[in-house]
């Protein structure tokens, strides 16, 4: 157990700039979610942690120490890798004993110590086999048998469910999940997949082209998302966009798309009249209603069993709605949605930021 | 796919044509070792219907059936020596030897070309290649110098050298795409457990890697079992491969064909036997299911 602390972290590939003046503490015990699209820097951040790659510029202090020039097995860190890794002529156990084997430990205390990983994993009966012969979910669990058994102060998870299939992936963070909080390690799990940050995270990271958007529980980062972007990438569907204007009636103000008004709450009063923003909806936020200001053209009903996707176009802007299962709409017939006012999400349409 | 009978017939027939075509020089020499004079020069030759004799073998290795392997005997007509069997010694050690040396170093190198950065790391592999663009006979006369002011003409040790020397550039860079194609984050993972360079060597990635090492073994035992050039101009009477006295059963009174396929076919068992003493690690998949699939 131990913080881990980045301060003004900076490292490029070449001319590439990969991660800029990064700043970030990671508390004890925390499970911290670094996400982001391919290319935003949190496997090299990920790796700079463990020690695989170089520190480009800045600290990294683990547990209140810097170690920037310390040596991967000095780090005191566990790694489970997006492709598990795994020793291939090497059977399932020397796979999970291998650290303490080459730390020299007594051959009894290894014993222990794996059979004890192996039954919190419930690999008991999977000892004896070679890693070619076990299912992709048993690999995985070796790999975090190999972690559990160093006592390592910081996990490390590098996208570890990204080649498993959906059913395993989700039984999997579930599994990783209760590790975590039997464990009770500092642990720091890389992922672009938004689910498994919503689902397993104390704290998200959102990265972007090597800077970090914004830093948050689960549901911060959904309902109070700082930028388009994090709210682009949070939630699925994803949230739909509307591009318009700010319109003053008086003391109220209201968001204006083409035919469109939508009244903004209390907290919008000070703005400025004509201001170009971007307003967000989130697919399950807005109600079937016949009164409803927002009007849609259904194009497409997309059954995924417990409720609809309603497919449809807001002047001229592609709008995604959730509704209950069985509600009687039909394609190609104008569907009228209502949605609460403090449930819209204004960005500033030059910046991008959440206003 | 679904194929017809017939279809799968002209498969299997053109199957055993091409069998046949790699099958066939190799079975009508090993046809010539045990024929006698005039039989070998019959037309139509005689596939099947020859009279086997060991004499050719007897000649060449000195062995007369009643076994072992016996003192050399003045067999021939003008006293020549066509007694073969310390020169197929002679050819088992330089190939062993040779392959052995060649194997160790290039393992290392290449394990290094493909792991550690270094700068001029890519410009190396070409330099390496470049070695293996030079024809071997443009240097044969200076390695000759070479040799005899080193004191290594005519010793085994020599010919190991320089043959080892010649399959290394090969070797180095057969390993590396072998090594290479083990992924980069069993090492990383290795590191981490806390493992030095060489024991991650030692215990991860040389158990992974052994059936591309086989394979260039093999590579290696074959170009060394074949090689003509330099041991016939770095040798003189100390010792002498294979193919270089195969050579001198083409003589100013006529050529022994049938010493000479004895002396062929018994120079294909060591090459035979070293192939499937390394069959088995050349089968085995690399990775083997370390990765997802």
């Amino acid at each position: 157990m131990a913080t881990v602390e980045y301060q003004k972290i900076g490292k490029s590939f070449g001319t590439v700039v990969v991660l800029n003046d990064l700043d970030l503490t990671i508390n004890e015990g925390e499970f911290v979610v670094l996400l982001g699209a391919s290319g935003c820097g949190k496997t090299t951040l990920l790796r700079m942690t463990a020690g695989l790659e170089t520190v480009g510029s800045g600290n990294l202090s683990i547990d209140g120490r810097r170690v920037n020039d310390v040596h991967p097995r000095d780090r005191d860190i566990a790694m489970v890798f997006q492709n598990y890794a795994l020793y291939p002529t090497m059977k399932v156990y020397d796979n999970i004993a291998f650290s303490l084997q080459v730390a020299k430990r007594p051959e009894q205390e290894i014993r222990a110590k794996v059979d004890e990983a192996a039954s919190v994993l419930g690999l008991t009966p999977y000892l004896g086999r070679y890693p070619k012969e076990l299912s992709g979910g048993q690999r995985q669990r070796v790999a975090m048998g190999r972690a559990m058994v160093r006592n390592a102060k910081v996990f490390l998870f590098d996208e570890p469910l990204s080649n498993l299939d959906a059913k395993l992936r989700a039984h999997m963070r579930v599994e990783i999940r209760q590790l975590h909080d039997r464990l009770a390690a500092t642990t720091i799990y890389v992922t672009h997949d938004q689910i498994e940050a919503m689902t397993m995270a104390d704290k998200i990271v959102l990265m972007h082209e090597g800077r970090i958007i914004q830093v948050g529980k689960p549901d911060d980062l959904y309902d109070i998302p700082n930028s388009k972007y994090v709210a682009d990438f949070i939630g699925s569907p994803t949230m739909n966009f509307l591009d318009g204007q700010l319109r003053r009636a008086g003391k109220k103000v209201q968001f204006v798309c083409g035919d469109l008004k939508l009244s903004l709450p209390a907290g919008f009063s000070d703005q400025q009249d004509g201001r170009r923003v971007i307003c967000g909806i989130r697919p399950a936020d807005v109600t079937l209603s016949a009164k409803g200001e927002i009007t849609g053209e259904l194009s497409l009903i997309e059954k995924t069993g417990a409720d609809m996707q309603l497919h449809t176009t807001v002047e001229n802007h592609e709008f995604v709605a959730i509704v209950p299962r069985g509600v009687d709409v039909a394609a190609g017939t104008s569907v009228h949605f209502a949605v609460q006012a403090d449930k819209l999400h204004i960005f500033d349409a030059g910046t991008e930021l959440r206003i | 796919m679904v194929r017809s009978k017939s279809q799968r017939m002209v498969r299997m027939i053109l199957a055993w044509i091409v069998v046949g075509l790699f099958f066939f020089p190799l079975y009508y020499w090993m046809t010539v070792a045990f024929k006698e004079g005039r039989e070998i020069f019959d037309i139509p030759p005689r596939v099947f219907n020859f009279t086997p004799t060991m004499k050719n073998f007897e000649e060449v290795f000195g062995i007369s059936f009643g076994f072992g392997f016996g003192e050399q005997r003045e067999v021939l007509p003008g006293g020549g020596n066509w007694y073969m069997t310390p020169r197929l010694l002679d050819s088992i050690i330089i190939a062993v030897g040779s392959t052995a040396l060649a194997i160790a170093i290039s393992t290392f190198a290449s394990y290094a070309l493909s792991r550690m950065d270094f700068r001029g790391r890519h410009h190396f592999v070409g330099w390496v290649l470049s070695t293996r663009m030079m024809p071997p006979v443009a240097v044969a006369i200076p390695m000759f110098f070479m040799f005899r002011d080193f004191g290594l003409m005519d010793t085994h040790f020599g010919i190991i050298l320089i043959h080892a020397l010649m399959n290394l550039p090969l070797a180095v860079l057969l390993l590396k795409s072998f090594f290479d194609d083990i992924p980069r984050e069993i090492d990383e993972s290795a590191i981490i457990d806390g493992a030095s360079r060489f024991l991650i060597f030692r215990r991860v990635v040389f158990p992974m890697a052994k059936g591309g090492i086989a394979a260039t073994a093999v590579l290696c035992f074959i170009f060394s079992w074949t090689e003509f050039l330099f041991v016939l101009t770095l040798t003189q009477t100390g010792l002498k491969t294979v193919p270089v006295v195969a050579s001198t059963f083409v003589t100013s009174t006529g050529t022994a064909w049938g010493n000479m396929a004895a002396l062929g076919t018994a120079a294909m068992i060591p090459a035979f036997i070293f192939i499937l003493l390394v069959q088995k690690q050349l089968v085995r998949g690399l990775t083997l299911g370390s990765l997802k699939q």
